[in-house]
């Protein structure tokens, strides 16, 4: 399988910036996955690796072979659309033999791989029928069956399962995961999901107004996210953010914002200078509370006092919204000991678990 | 009280599909009838003749005339299809400079009345040396602005997706118009034939400027030239080419009509 690399690709409509300086390789085999909301330019890198935008400068290349001016019949290209995209006029059969009849491919080779594809799939009992006749992920499973068939260089999914309901979205998740790691296709998959970047992607690459934010396996990301956009965009439920400065003191340093303090271990200082104004981020599995005040044993800091104002109860765990003087946080909570609304709560922070952004939103 | 109601409602749809049919019926009777029986409003016939087609026939070239129109209209409704679709389909989903003035100029060429242009066409016909041809009858109409603004707003409805998934199976532009966009396009496809068709098939003003030939002639021409110039003698002649007029395009719309009558319905449901 071949690396597919960006190559400081710009895409522009006329004055409009979409995808700025996109630098990039794609190792070969690797899932890469493409996150950022919406009018990030993830489409749009997609839509210039197919060939179906055309790239204002820069180039892209798979392996050596420079794919930037081709055409996108020319350039061995597979992609999974949104909507399916499926011709609705054709059988499954049509749907899938097309891209191999209009490339002259034997018959035989064609209904081959129209019965691998079928039973890899689990659609080949679906073969003779009309889209229309199908069920969403029946029709998602012969949208990837085209693509597969065409055995291509590279797969291109554009936000695959955003069409499907929460149940049949998460199997398919786990099906395409699946069928990749089988298959060893080089892939981009774009999505808007970060429970779908997190769970398929080898590694991911999060975007915001049309730049790269961070490349990194998914953990990295999460554990050690560069900037506040991705920290806040990894991560269900979002990370809880402070605006506030850096105070020090006889060699200690703290985080300070209204009624709140952060002892910080030394470590995490010495790049960070003064008192300019900072954004502290904790993670709501890294605050823990409980009820009334006083039964949490301050580790290092005097626990902050907050009052719940919304409990949302999801099983194995509960959502825990208070509110810390000015600030509204949320906690996530596990187990059965869940505080109810208006309780007054202890608050407790890691101290060596907080993320810190200076002003321009950079670690 | 309902009961009542729906038998006013039958009884009212039932008048007025009776004042449609009623002349139609009479038509084709009266061009059965022998000429002594041509006073009455009856539609059955007293007794029933092929006369009045065989003077028809004998009287004037109107097996010629009927295949100068089919393939005049033929020509016609297959060129309008063919080449309205490929505007259409540019005007709609490529990107190219001038594409707005394009649709502006386009829906600008509604505006202006048949009757305007009828002379400035008759005389480039007449330089162009085309009278008493059928490129004078045909070329004129290959295109046509009303058929290109349907089928580009039917066009504008297909999923972006369909287009670059066709692109990236291998197609070309005009393989995804005849393989992709036609099959969709249907109903509107039928209703720009069948429209196209009539009134090519209909159209007597433009063939009595640019033909004089009788062997050029359309039937609709022939059949003016024939009643207007007392050729037909009969009222039941006449009648019996205007059956041999209509005829075909009923025989069109049957064949049609499953697409026309979708289509009108869908276009106020469209989902």
């Amino acid at each position: 399988m071949p690396a597919v690399s960006f190559d400081h690709v710009c895409k522009r409509f006329g004055e409009t910036r979409i995808v700025e300086d996109f630098d990039l390789h794609v190792e070969a085999g690797e899932l890469l996955v493409l996150v950022g909301g919406s009018g990030s330019g993830k489409s749009t890198i997609l839509r210039m690796a197919a060939g179906l935008e055309a790239v204002t400068s820069g180039s892209i290349r798979i392996d050596d072979r420079d794919i930037t001016r081709l055409a996108p019949r020319q350039r061995d290209v597979a992609m999974v659309f949104q909507d399916y995209a499926l011709y609705p006029h054709m059988s499954v059969r049509d749907n899938l033999s097309l891209g191999l009849r209009l490339r002259k491919v034997p018959r035989p080779e064609i209904e081959r791989r129209v019965r691998w594809a079928g039973g890899m799939l689990g659609i080949d009992a679906l073969l003779d029928r009309k889209p229309k006749q199908l069920s969403g992920g029946q029709r998602q499973r012969v949208a990837m069956g085209r693509a597969m068939v065409r055995e291509p260089l590279l797969f291109l999914f554009d936000e695959p399962l955003s069409n499907l309901d929460a149940g049949l979205r998460a199997q398919m998740r786990i099906e395409i995961g699946a069928l990749q790691r089988r298959l060893k296709t080089t892939t981009i998959y774009v999505t808007h999901d970060q429970v779908e970047a997190m769970t398929l992607g080898d590694r991911i690459v999060v975007l915001a107004d049309g730049r790269i934010q961070q490349v990194g396996r998914p953990i990295d990301l999460y554990r050690s996210p560069q900037n506040r956009f991705v920290a806040g965009f990894i991560g269900t439920p979002p990370m809880n953010f402070m605006d506030g400065s850096l105070e020090s003191e006889n060699g200690r340093a703290a985080f300070v914002a209204d009624g709140v303090r952060v002892e910080l271990p030394a470590e995490r200082i010495t790049a960070l200078a003064g008192s300019e104004p900072r954004t502290l981020g904790i993670r709501p599995e890294d605050l823990r509370i409980a009820a009334g005040s006083g039964s949490l044993t301050s580790a290092t800091d005097a626990p902050w006092r907050g009052r719940v104002v919304l409990v949302e109860r999801l099983g194995g765990t509960s959502h825990v919204h208070f509110d810390v003087g000015p600030h509204r946080l949320l906690a996530s909570v596990s187990g059965e000991s869940v505080p109810e609304v208006g309780d007054v709560v202890d608050v407790q922070v890691l101290p060596a678990r907080v993320h810190l952004f200076g002003a321009d939103g950079r670690v | 009280m309902r009961l009542f109601v729906r038998a006013a409602l039958y009884l009212g749809l039932t008048l007025a599909a009776i004042t449609f049919i009623y002349p139609f019926l009479w038509m084709l009777s009266s061009s059965l009838k022998p000429p002594f029986e041509f006073g009455t409003l009856a539609l059955i016939p007293g007794s029933i003749t092929l006369d009045n087609y065989r003077i028809m026939w004998s009287r004037a070239p109107f097996g010629r005339a009927l295949a100068n129109s089919v393939l005049v209209a033929g020509t016609i409704t297959a060129a309008v299809l063919v080449l309205s679709s490929m505007t259409a389909y540019a005007m709609a989903r490529l990107r190219f400079p001038g594409r707005r003035a394009l649709n502006a100029a386009t829906l600008a060429v509604l505006l202006v009345p048949g009757q305007l242009t009828l002379i400035p066409l008759y005389t480039l016909i007449v330089q162009l040396g085309w009278i008493d041809t059928y490129a004078a009858l045909i070329v004129p109409y290959l295109c046509n602005a009303t058929a290109i603004l349907m089928l580009r707003q039917f066009f504008l409805q297909i999923p972006q997706s369909l287009i670059d998934s066709a692109r990236m199976d291998g197609m070309g532009e005009l393989r995804i118009l005849f393989t992709i966009f036609w099959p969709l396009a249907r109903p509107p496809l039928a209703i720009v034939a069948i429209f196209t068709f009539m009134g090519s098939w209909n159209e007597v003003l433009w063939p009595l400027l640019v033909v004089r030939d009788q062997q050029t002639m359309t039937l609709p021409q022939l059949l003016t030239v024939f009643a207007l110039g007392g050729g037909a003698g009969t009222l039941g002649v006449s009648l019996a080419a205007s059956m041999v007029l209509v005829v075909p395009v009923v025989v069109a719309y049957m064949f049609l009509q499953r697409y026309f009558i979708e289509s009108m319905a869908g276009a106020g449901v469209k989902g």
